[in-house]
């Protein structure tokens, strides 16, 4: 475990502790490149490209989104329905969601 | 007296070294790869870059301010659940346990589902508790999760599996046989590949990792390249990551192309185009340590290889990072010293786009 | 052969093209046999038993190795894999080996290696064989711990070793 910990220390973005899931997000659905992917996720969530790593920053404003957050408070979305918000904020379609809505319509 | 810098040699040892021994070995590991791979050599600034890494007083080093990457992660969950000798802490959790602490307590940025065994091929008898599996930790976690497995095509050889084995075959001097053999189990692993991805998809998967592609050879990156072309026309919007096995492409078979290229021999920096043009969205270079050599050596070849293939790599390059691999220790407890120096480099010298 | 060797560590030349250089230098010593010395033509530089330890399914990698042995004039048994340990002694003394290589890929299997070496020094055989010991997780400091008398990075290398051990 101490390898994946020193790399999430040293290089990482810290995931849903700040926007490192919605980088990768970013890549891997739309083959982005780091900086393309930092530019767009920062404008969709009006935030610089430095404030995406910044777990200060990140804290209120995923709570406020409702996309997810590390200690979370009562009622709010986790799982699918966080990503179902994920969806609507980055315009991306994710396919779990998908299936959840064909299975609830 | 002159300073010495406590470093590492490729198995993990401490070893005590001056500047001007790190800046030799920098150099000369970048010549290695530059020579090897047809590219260019790290530039005095960089070589220079790499040094002040490697000889920072502080035990953990960490990128600059803004220039964090994602990390993504392979193994599964086998990290937290293995134990003796199974590459893991011997944590007993289940795998939506495992995922989730990984989400929720180390900050991954990505994370996947994947069995203890880890090839593709053993998927197939246990898919329904893969599916039911995958689709309870998608109800329950926020970050992407694929799919992740190993193409190990020598599964498909006689022993473990129906064709002969082209190694027997080989050195029977059975040449055509041997590739023969190849060439139906790439088709037999490709087949494997998208069946059991159809089923994880329809379990909500995000997507595949196909990790260590190219161990089995240039039949094995074959199959798998034509795994992720299929996958890419039935799911166009799956997640595909296509992480490598090391930095030259064996050529085991010698004549398989894609697209037109011949796949034996190819380099990271020539590996990468065609995972885009099968249809990955990111690429995983990975360049493998030499344990005889110094941490300097291995990183300077390695950054070498893996700036190249960033270069010419038309989608996102996250670099292969753990045990024994991308200038990292051969050490089942690699030390921090040295991975987090490794990992500062390649973000800040290769300029990857994940790791 | 040589020349094939490094080619092949370069990603210039591949398995089949070895194993064709191979066949050609063989053809070719048959050709001049007769203008060589008794014996000259036909004499292997060594015999080398090789293969992965029990437990270990893992091939590909020490077939190349037997391969590059095989075409560096080296006569190899190459005894497959996950093999029983004291087959690699069997197989040994079967053969009259000057070496033994042992393949391990899995730090579950590597402890392998170290019992066949203390199998050759129970049954007074560890004197008269070199061994050699290589896999993704074995490394120099692992052949020095468990008294092998060299460790290989990759193919070529454990042919120059060979070399260096045997000749």
């Amino acid at each position: 475990m101490g390898m994946p910990i020193s790399h999430i220390m040293t290089s990482g973005m810290s995931g849903i502790r700040a926007a490192g899931d919605l980088v990768a997000r970013m890549q891997l659905s739309k083959n982005m490149r780091i900086a393309d992917a930092k530019d767009y996720v920062a404008k969709k969530l009006g935030v610089s490209t430095p404030d995406l790593s910044d777990e200060y920053v990140m804290r209120e404003l995923r709570e406020e989104l409702g996309i997810g957050v590390i200690t979370s408070v009562a009622g709010a979305p986790k799982g699918i329905a966080a990503k179902m918000n994920i969806e609507k904020l980055l315009d991306i379609k994710i396919n779990c969601c998908e299936k959840f809505r064909d299975q609830v319509e | 007296m002159t300073t010495e810098y406590a470093l590492r040699m490729g198995d993990g040892k401490r070893v005590f070294l001056t500047k001007e021994q790190i800046m030799a070995d920098l150099e000369e590991g970048s010549a290695d790869a530059a020579d090897l791979g047809g590219i260019p050599a790290l530039s005095g600034d960089e070589i220079d870059k790499l040094a002040e890494i490697l000889m920072t007083p502080s035990r953990m080093v960490g990128v600059e301010p803004g220039k964090e990457v994602p990390v993504t992660h392979d193994i599964g969950t086998i990290r937290i659940d293995g134990d003796q000798g199974n590459s893991g802490v011997g944590i007993p959790s289940s795998r939506l346990i495992g995922s989730m602490m990984h989400e929720r307590a180390f900050g991954a940025d990505t994370m996947e589902l994947g069995h203890i065994d880890y090839s593709f091929k053993p998927v197939k008898p246990v898919i329904a508790q893969e599916m039911q599996t995958m689709e309870v930790c998608q109800q329950n976690m926020i970050v992407p999760l694929l799919y992740g497995a190993m193409p190990n095509m020598g599964l498909y050889y006689t022993p473990d599996g129906p064709f002969e084995n082209p190694g027997d075959l080989m050195k029977a001097f059975k040449i055509k046989e041997a590739q023969e053999s190849m060439e139906h189990a790439a088709d037999h692993l490709t087949r494997d590949t998208v069946w059991i991805m159809q089923r994880l998809m329809a379990s909500g998967a995000d997507g595949v990792n196909f990790d260590t592609i190219g161990a089995a050879g240039d039949g094995d990156m074959f199959a798998s390249l034509h795994a992720i072309e299929a996958l890419r026309k039935q799911f166009p919007d799956i997640y595909i990551e296509a992480g490598m096995a090391g930095e030259l492409l064996l050529g085991l078979h010698g004549e398989m192309e894609y697209d037109g290229t011949v796949l034996a021999g190819l380099w990271p920096h020539q590996q990468a185009p065609l995972a885009a043009k099968a249809g990955a969205n990111v690429f995983g270079p990975v360049v493998n340590t030499n344990t005889s050599k110094t941490s300097p050596w291995n990183l300077g070849r390695a950054v070498t290889f893996v700036k190249a293939a960033v270069k010419d790599s038309p989608i996102p390059c996250h670099v292969n990072m753990g045990m024994g691999v991308g200038g990292i220790p051969m050490f089942e407890t690699p030390t921090i010293d040295a991975v987090s120096r490794a990992s500062k480099a390649m973000v800040e010298i290769a300029g990857v786009d994940g790791i | 052969m040589n020349e094939v060797g490094i080619l092949f560590e370069r990603g210039k030349l591949f398995l089949p093209h070895v194993m064709m250089a191979a066949g050609a230098m063989e053809a070719g010593v048959a050709l001049l046999e007769a203008d060589l010395p008794k014996d000259a033509a036909s004499k292997k530089l060594g015999v080398i038993v090789n293969g992965t330890v029990e437990g270990d399914v893992h091939d590909i990698g020490k077939s190349i190795v037997s391969t590059m042995l095989q075409s560096s004039g080296f006569e190899v048994h190459d005894i497959g894999r996950d093999v029983p340990l004291q087959d690699f002694i069997d197989k040994i003394k079967e053969t009259n080996a000057n070496m033994v290589g042992m393949s391990a890929l899995m730090t579950t299997t590597l402890p392998g290696q170290k019992e066949v070496i203390e199998m050759l020094k129970e049954q007074g055989m560890r004197d008269g064989i070199k061994v050699m010991v290589g896999g993704a997780p074995a490394t120099q400091a692992w052949a020095e711990k468990i008294g092998a008398d060299c460790y290989a990075e990759n193919a070529s290398e454990a042919v120059s070793k060979a070399k260096e051990l045997l000749l």
